[in-house]
């Protein structure tokens, strides 16, 4: 217990600007042992190419159920890429290739059989910068049911609806102008929209590319919180450039750096004692 | 929203059979998207390729033009000779009678007084004047026997196209027999009855098709007289009663023509099919006959006898009564009627004797390049409507481009932003959309025939300071025109330009006009002229604005200067369409043609521009 | 003789440069930096005033110089031939002109010849004043300005100060442009609701077009000038074209723009850039040679009338014309629509279409819509391929197999066709004006809807 306070107290010195006061969601804190879950997305030798560039070199790495995995690493790593990868979102971009073998509960998603827009189903994703549609909120919530025919009535459409704005933690600012433009929300409720979009579409797992990157620190805060609640139903695979978000919610990193994955631990393990040389660097700052 | 959803049930639902059967719906929603897409694009193309291919086969009928190989004496009269002998050029002598004499020992035999026009007509009306020009050149022709080539009027270069169809030859054998001409010159030809077969066959079915028809009209009366029948009966007024009696009478008129018309035909079309005799009219294919070296037309025909004229000897020494062996002699029909084509039989029967002797030659044209407008098709050429582009162009390109520059350039450099500035910008966009006919008009009004104003009591004219139909009027109105185009284009490129260089220049204490001169617009010169020769290729397409400012006259002589009246591609296109001559059809194609290879031209030049000197900032 | 004196003034003005320069490095007395401009700006400032005093003064006085002398000849005629109807007097006019420089007139006689006469010995004045008048401008200009030349003297910012007024005027064309259209139109307009009493209801709402049927000098017949029929086939001919490019154009911008390999797009978008490089009038062409003959023999193999000049070929073709202009501004908007949305909704498992349908089409409804109404706006201002393919005669039909007539079309044939410009010129003008207005109204909508589009997404 001290020695994680003692990371805390290392990591928050680290920060940059961020008040140590905040809603700190420690690493310490997170109940759940972190070896409890069981293996959702297995990935093994992966290779990423843009044309006859290598963005990913053979990553092999086991992504846990009911847990939040972070990749961290600095800017053009491949973290993203490698994100994408998870639900075939880099099939949208033609020069894109991917190798290796990734499975999600032991099939292989790139496999000819496995559709993509299923898988994506399944496997649903944040953005960087929130992306309302420029519809109604409660269409924006509902668009993944109905294009998956998930509701059966409109009941049904609206009970979802507001399960998942309930669960992101927005219904309760939203709920008297469902009809009002996505796009009329603040930053932040716009995110949380998003992942309230997301969450509707009942996926198994949730990628997050940087979610608050484009927000301030009071709504990185309350996405955080959000971040951990999720945890208790979803697989969350989270991209970030701040070490200490990922020490705050996350219970696996992985280290990734010009494209290959350097270390892969639990989290207190990754910023405590890191076993690669990188990423000591890159969490004392040194770099990135 | 009292019920809750177990969302790990929904999940469930992902992978079940339910949602495979919806994803191939949905699969299937996405190819009829896309299948969409592609016919839309198929459409473009096909559209595309169907005007294109119009233009090119249409054009392909006028790149060669056809003379006719003609021997006469060169025999002048005093006035000619005078006008032969005449330095100036454009004094030009019109051997019209030499040139209707060579015609008349090229035809074999006799030519009639009625006939002696249609010998005439078979050559273009400037064939004289083609041959004074050659005597004018060597005036030591006059009196000598010269081969000369005459041009072939239009009708008969469509004719030796094919446009009308050739006589078709059908099947005959066994021995023709001709009788001794009567008094009028008809002669009565014998031959196997089985053949003409297909002759007979051809008038029947066009007389059925006829018949046919007029059934079908009668049936269209006979419906309306059944319907204004029943509404006579459930008339109120007698107002009412009286109109609908007066349409009944008129409709069952209609019908009671169409029925006989109708009779009539079914009965001449069992006659001609029976093979009774028949007599050919004007409106019946012809019917053609070769023996030897002769031509006969026929115009009464039954099984096994026809009854016609000799249109050329049969023989050189035998003139009548002659028999023809097998092989010596073929039928022929013209399936499409002599009163339906500008070329008459004489005309046909001729040009195939031509032909046959090798007197038809066929030479480049390079008159619809080199001559300007006429009213006979096979005389007129593009020239002076190129010219009178190239003037307008000049015009539009002076005033344009030099105002489109220096309005970019105060608009991105230098205008404030106030309301005035945006004043002048709304309205450039509103410009750009404006249709091209108002600016016709505008032309019309204020260049060419000024607007009247009265202020004060005393009344005078607003503009009107140019001459109508010159390239000077025209080339304003394009200006106009095209300005908007050229100055958006302007302002995008002086914006591509960095701020850096402008800091940089202002940094070294150039003024900011300098700045604009000097560093800025040298650098978006290129986007410039880019947009400019885009808004200049769309100019030099334009038609309607010119129409107004009356530069559709007809113009036979390319214009000297920017003052004169002239005429443009487009307008000429325009004119050579609405004339009813076949031959102009495929020479507006031809003109069309140039227009588009100008064009592609100028764009090529604006595609390589931009990549010559594409930079990326 | 004028030419010759803008020759001489265009000289004068590079003159001007040339001495204001040389007297400004003489001002310096070999010590350039003490001029306050460099003397080629002294130079520029001398050549811009003399040319446009020069220049100014020459076709201010020759513009009011005609038309003081037209008004003066036109005077004479009038005097000495009261008994002429003004169609006839300004056909004397022309011809005496004609006389006068030595060409050929439609007629001779002593009416005309005294005309001439008088006309050649006006224009001599006026040639000799307006020269005197260019000529004095400049020089004194070229005197006052050589004068000014020194050390002390901003040459520099004076010259810029002048060009910026130069680049000022050539951005305020623009504006000149639509005060003329809108001046030229509606002289003519309020000319021709004079004629018919401020009748404005009969042009409006009325159903026989036929205005130079019966005229009378300086009146038209109000039940003749029903501008229905006309509204009616342009609306119809428009209909007809949007339902060919709005389909056609719009599928193949989504086509371009989410399904089309790089392969595919590198000839498919030429290949509508081709199709929107062709003027109209060989689409008109291509409407009476081809396309109107289909037509009527398709429709003639299933038993329909069509006539040659249909409304539909003329909209057929119309449609295909517009085509590239539907396509280009929604492949625009389109590709406006930000990635993100797009990512957005395949990450949620939605499908190319679903995505296109339900979220990009959606957002780019507005530009869209201004792309349509662009369209619209240029099919009704369109004139050559319905002068070509379309009618003439204002029957008043629904039905897009008859010929019917368009705005455009009637202005373009009161212009051209052979009725005294006097009396086709109202009717014409009107149309032109309404024209005008009714494509001023769609563009500064459509405009405005596609800038608020653009300032969504930037």
């Amino acid at each position: 217990m001290t020695e994680t306070a003692n990371i805390r107290a290392e990591i928050g010195e680290d920060q940059r600007g961020v008040p140590s006061g905040e809603p700190a969601v420690g690493v310490a804190e997170s109940e759940a042992p972190t070896t409890a879950g069981e293996i959702k997305i297995r990935c093994k030798g992966v290779d990423v190419f843009y044309g006859e560039a290598q963005a990913i070199k053979d990553v092999t790495i086991d992504i846990e159920d009911k847990a939040v995995t972070a990749f961290i690493g600095p800017s053009g790593c491949g973290k993203s890429t490698f994100l994408r990868c998870l639900n075939r979102m880099n099939d949208t971009i033609d020069i894109c290739r991917v190798t290796g073998e990734i499975t999600l509960d032991g099939g292989d998603i790139y496999d000819d059989d496995v559709d993509p827009v299923q898988l994506r189903a399944r496997v649903g994703m944040v953005f960087q910068k929130p992306n309302p549609f420029p519809k109604s909120i409660y269409e924006n919530v509902a668009y993944g049911p109905k294009i998956h025919g998930l509701a059966s009535t409109k009941a049904e459409l609206d009970c979802i609806v507001e399960q998942s704005l309930k669960r992101a933690a927005l219904w309760g600012e939203v709920k008297d102008r469902l009809d009002a433009p996505g796009t009329g929300l603040s930053g932040g409720q716009q995110q949380r929209l998003c992942i309230a979009r997301a969450i509707a579409t009942a996926p198994e797992v949730l990628l997050m590319d940087e979610p608050c990157s484009a927000l301030d620190p009071i709504a990185t805060a309350q996405v955080e919180e959000l971040i951990d609640e999720l945890r208790r139903s979803y697989s969350l695979v989270i991209v970030t450039h701040s070490m200490q978000q990922a020490a705050r919610v996350s219970q696996k990193t992985a280290f990734f750096h010009l494209g290959l994955m350097l270390e892969y631990d639990d989290t207190v393990k990754i910023f405590t004692a890191p076993s690669h040389e990188k990423t000591q660097q890159y969490i004392t700052g040194r770099f990135g | 929203m009292s019920t809750t959803v177990d969302f790990t049930e929904l999940s469930a639902k992902h992978t079940g059979e339910a949602s495979k059967r919806r994803l191939r719906a949905r699969y299937w929603a996405e190819m009829r998207l896309k299948a969409y897409g592609i016919i839309a694009i198929a459409i473009a193309a096909a559209a595309l390729l169907l005007l294109l291919s119009t233009v090119v086969t249409k054009t392909a009928g006028v790149i060669y033009e056809k003379y006719i190989t003609l021997e006469a004496t060169i025999e002048v009269s005093d006035r000619d000779r005078e006008r032969l002998a005449d330095q100036n050029p454009r004094m030009r002598a019109n051997l019209r009678r030499v040139v209707q004499g060579a015609i008349a020992t090229a035809i074999p035999g006799e030519i009639g007084r009625r006939e002696s026009r249609q010998a005439t007509s078979i050559v273009s009306g400037d064939a004289g004047l083609f041959l004074g020009d050659r005597v004018k050149a060597d005036l030591n022709l006059i009196g000598q026997t010269v081969p000369f080539d005459a041009l072939l009027d239009d009708n008969m270069q469509l004719y030796l196209k094919g446009v009308v169809g050739r006589p078709e030859e059908i099947e005959s054998a066994g021995t023709l027999s001709i009788s001794v001409p009567d008094e009028d010159g008809f002669v009565t030809a014998s031959f196997d009855p089985s053949d003409l077969g297909p002759i007979f066959e051809a008038i029947r079915e066009q007389r059925a098709n006829d018949a046919e028809r007029a059934r079908a009209e009668q049936r269209r009366q006979q419906n309306a007289v059944d319907v204004t029948e029943r509404q006579l009966l459930e008339a109120e007024t007698d107002e009412e009663r009286a109109e609908l009696q007066s349409r009944l009478d008129s409709f069952v008129f209609a019908r009671d023509r169409a029925e006989t018309n109708a009779d009539e035909l079914m009965r001449l079309a069992t006659v001609i099919g029976e093979g009774a005799r028949y007599t050919l009219a004007e409106t019946d294919p012809s019917l053609l006959m070769r023996a030897g070296p002769g031509w006969l037309k026929f115009t009464e025909v039954e099984r096994g006898e026809a009854k016609g004229l000799i249109y050329l000897p049969l023989s050189d020494t035998a003139p009548v009564g002659t028999e023809f062996a097998e092989g010596e002699w073929q039928a022929f029909m013209m399936e499409r009627p002599e009163a339906t084509r500008l070329q008459t039989d004489r005309q046909v029967v001729w040009m195939e004797n031509f032909e046959d002797r090798g007197l038809i030659k066929e030479v480049l044209n390079t008159r619809i390049l080199s001559s300007s407008d006429s009213a006979s098709a096979e005389l007129a050429g593009i020239w002076g409507a190129v010219v009178g582009s190239f003037w307008t162009m000049i015009v539009t390109f002076l005033l344009a481009f030099p105002l489109g520059v220096m309005a970019s350039i105060y608009l991105e450099e230098f205008a404030p932003k106030n309301r005035v500035t945006d004043l002048i910008e709304v309205n450039i966009n509103n410009l750009a959309a404006v249709p091209s006919i108002v600016f016709g008009l505008l032309g019309l009004a204020i260049f060419v025939s000024g607007v009247p104003v009265n202020i004060l009591g005393y009344e005078f004219t607003i503009g009107g300071f140019l001459p109508r139909s010159s390239p000077l009027a025209g080339g304003a109105v394009l200006a106009l025109m095209t300005l908007p185009t050229i100055i958006i284009a302007g302002r995008a490129s002086i914006r591509a330009v960095p701020s850096s260089i402008r800091d940089a220049a202002l940094g070294l204490g150039a003024s900011k006009l300098q700045t604009a001169t000097h560093h800025v617009l040298p650098l978006a010169m290129p986007g410039i002229l880019t947009g400019s020769i885009i808004g200049m290729a769309q100019a030099l397409g334009e038609t309607a604005p010119l129409l107004l400012v009356g530069m559709n006259s007809f113009i036979q002589e390319p214009p000297s200067d920017p003052l004169s009246p002239g005429n443009v591609l487009p307008t000429l296109i325009y004119q050579w369409n609405s004339n009813s001559e076949r031959l102009f059809d495929d020479k507006t194609a031809a003109a069309i043609s140039i227009l588009l290879i100008f064009l592609v031209l100028m764009n090529a030049l604006a595609v390589l521009l931009r990549k010559r000197f594409e930079r990326r900032w | 003789m004028l030419p010759y004196v803008l020759l001489v003034v265009a000289l004068m003005s590079c003159a001007a440069f040339a001495m204001c320069r040389q007297r400004a490095v003489a001002a310096a007395d070999g010590a350039l930096s003490t001029l306050h401009s460099r003397p080629f700006y002294h130079g520029l400032y001398g050549f811009l005033w003399v040319a446009i005093a020069g220049f100014g003064a020459f076709i201010l006085v020759n513009i009011i110089g005609t038309s003081i002398m037209n008004s003066v000849i036109a005077g004479q005629i009038a005097e000495l031939a009261p008994e002429l109807r003004p169609i006839e007097q300004s056909l004397v006019f022309s011809d005496a002109v004609k006389i006068a420089s030595g060409g050929l007139a439609s007629t001779t006689d002593e009416l005309r010849e005294a005309i001439a006469e008088s006309y050649a010995s006006t224009n001599t004045t006026r040639v000799i004043v307006v020269a005197l008048a260019g000529l004095a401008a400049a020089s004194s200009t070229f005197y006052l300005i050589f004068n000014q030349v020194g050390r002390e003297f901003r040459a520099r910012n004076r010259a810029e100060r002048i060009l910026r007024t130069v680049l000022w005027t050539a951005a305020g064309i623009a504006i000149l442009t639509t005060i003329g259209i809108v001046l030229s139109l509606i002289g003519e307009t309020i000319i021709f609701f004079q004629r018919i009493g401020w009748n404005v209801d009969a042009f409006l709402f009325g159903t026989t077009w036929a205005p130079l049927s019966g005229v009378q000098a300086g009146s038209l017949d109000p039940a003749k000038v029903g501008a229905i029929p006309l509204f009616v086939g342009t609306l119809m001919i428009t209909i007809i074209a949007m339902c060919v490019a709005v389909p056609v154009g719009l599928f193949a911008a989504i086509y371009l723009s989410d399904f089309a390999s790089k392969r595919t797009r590198a000839w498919a978008k030429p290949l509508l850039e081709v199709l929107a490089g062709i003027p109209t009038v060989v689409y008109g062409y291509f409407a009476v040679i081809t396309v109107a003959p289909a037509l009527r023999d398709f429709g003639a193999s299933i038993g329909l009338t069509i006539a040659s000049e249909s409304a539909l070929a003329a909209g057929v073709v119309m449609g295909i014309m517009i085509i590239p202009f539907i396509s280009s501004l929604s492949d625009d908007v389109i590709n406006a629509v930000p990635q993100s949305l797009r990512d957005g909704s395949y990450g949620l498992g939605a499908t190319k279409a679903e995505t296109i349908r339900k979220v990009i089409l959606p957002a780019a409804l507005p530009g869209i819509v201004s792309a349509v109404l662009l369209g619209t706006s240029r099919a009704i201002g369109e004139t050559m391929i319905v002068v070509m393919a379309a009618g003439q005669g204002a029957n008043m039909t629904l039905n897009p197999l008859d010929a019917v007539t368009t705005v455009t079309v009637q202005i373009v044939m009161l212009i051209t066709g052979d009725t005294e410009a006097d009396t086709a010129a109202a009717p014409a003008f009107t149309l032109g004006f309404t024209l005008f207005c009714v494509t001023l109204v769609l563009n500064v909508v459509a405009l405005r809807v596609v800038r608020r589009y653009r300032e969504m997404y930037d």
